[in-house]
């Protein structure tokens, strides 16, 4: 995220999964150009994990050049807990769906703002990436 | 004919520590049992094996349902079989809506039954009835799946549910913890109304308060992972005037 100008407001909103043995880092440059007086950031990295040999890393980077700059970043890493599942499966969902749901759930932040057609792909494309993701 | 529920000699281990130690339960369609004890008495856990949560381990014993071997069964097949467990706790699902929560797990009930699954409309059409019958705001339904939930909302989100996918065996484990008189009282209506003669229901609770609203036909007492006494529902008066210190002594 570059800022050039005066006044700019920018907001990144980053969810991250790893399942299985994965590693998920997020890395995201904010800057604010010397001219850039009161440029503001809000940054909020999300990651889920699925299973317990995986993780999260998030490393924010930021440069400001001017002293009005504001940037806040902060940083949630959650676990699909084996309550939530056990809810889910009660109510008759099976574990996959179960998982499927809660990681809709998750991203729906970001995937509500993408248009319709890239919406409906992606979620599928999730609940195919997480086939046999928990066992 | 044959119980809803029979539970025989069921023996429960949680990590090496033995719960349950043979603790028999039947439970007929039609009848709502109430099982009372004191902290630690197996209660939850009862609820929880009944149910398939993991974590446990059967290392005795059998449960029937409607004379099928439950144990053998994945928790989503017993859900789908009409056994359905109200949380102490129900959990939140942040981003998920209720009313997508509700329309997945009931359609997920029927196809497992081999019915077919309700079209958007019809469900709405469903949901609106149920909901309006307990007081809750279609408003409520559009929030994440319990998230910010009070205590009572959560409960009635719990008798919601129970009352849409129409279980035969429901099981509440603890539901007046958390609500306050009022909370309790709507709670316990839209219990009343699920009471049918194919509905059986078996209620958790430490108190006899919950008993007042929700009048049981049978009242079991556990201590240490038995049933160490049964009766009718004078039986619940009795051990709110003597506690439960005399049947932990039986149980030891």
């Amino acid at each position: 995220m570059i800022h050039l100008g005066k006044n700019t407001t920018s907001r990144i909103i980053s969810k991250g999964i790893a399942a299985g043995v994965s590693q998920n880092t997020y890395r995201g440059l904010v800057t604010a150009h010397r001219k850039a007086t009161n440029a503001r950031n809000f940054t909020a990295c999300d990651s889920l994990l699925i299973g317990d040999k995986c993780g999260a890393h998030t490393v924010p980077y930021i440069e400001a050049k001017n002293s009005s700059a504001l940037f806040e970043h902060e940083a949630t890493t959650s676990k699909i807990s084996e309550d939530v599942l056990f809810y889910c499966v009660q109510r008759g969902l099976s574990q996959e769906e179960a998982v499927g749901l809660v990681v809709n759930g998750f991203v729906k932040d970001v995937l509500q703002q993408l248009p319709m057609e890239f919406a409906v792909e992606a979620q599928k494309l999730i609940s195919i990436s997480l086939e046999g993701s928990v066992g | 004919m044959t119980a809803l529920l029979q539970v025989k000699n069921l023996q429960v281990r949680v990590e090496e520590q033995e719960i349950l130690h043979g603790l028999t339960l039947t439970v007929n369609a039609g009848e709502v049992h109430a099982i009372m004890g004191p902290n630690g008495s197996g209660k939850s856990t009862l609820s929880h094996v009944i149910a398939g949560k993991p974590g446990y381990e059967v290392t005795g014993g059998e449960i029937l349902f409607k004379g099928e071997d439950l144990l053998d069964m994945a928790p989503d097949v017993r859900s789908a079989k009409g056994v359905f467990l109200a949380f102490q706790y129900p959990v939140e699902i942040p981003g998920v809506t209720t009313m997508t929560f509700l329309r997945t797990a009931l359609n997920a009930q029927r196809k497992a039954r081999g019915e077919a699954e309700y079209l958007v409309p019809d469900f709405l059409r469903k949901v609106r009835e149920v909901a309006g019958s307990l007081n809750i705001p279609m408003d409520m339904l559009k929030r994440g799946v319990n998230v910010g939930f009070s205590g009572g909302e959560k409960k009635r989100n719990e008798v919601l549910q129970m009352a849409l996918f129409q279980p035969s065996l429901c099981i509440l484990d603890e539901m007046d913890s958390g609500l306050d008189i009022d909370a309790l009282r709507v709670a316990a209506d839209g219990v009343n109304a699920l009471r049918s003669p194919e509905r059986a229901m078996v209620v958790i609770t430490h108190y006899q308060r919950l008993l007042n609203y929700i009048v049981p036909d049978h009242v079991h007492v556990m201590s240490k992972g038995r049933v160490v006494k049964s009766g009718g529902k004078e039986l619940a008066l009795e051990l709110e005037a003597t506690g439960y210190a005399q049947y932990e002594d039986v149980a030891a």
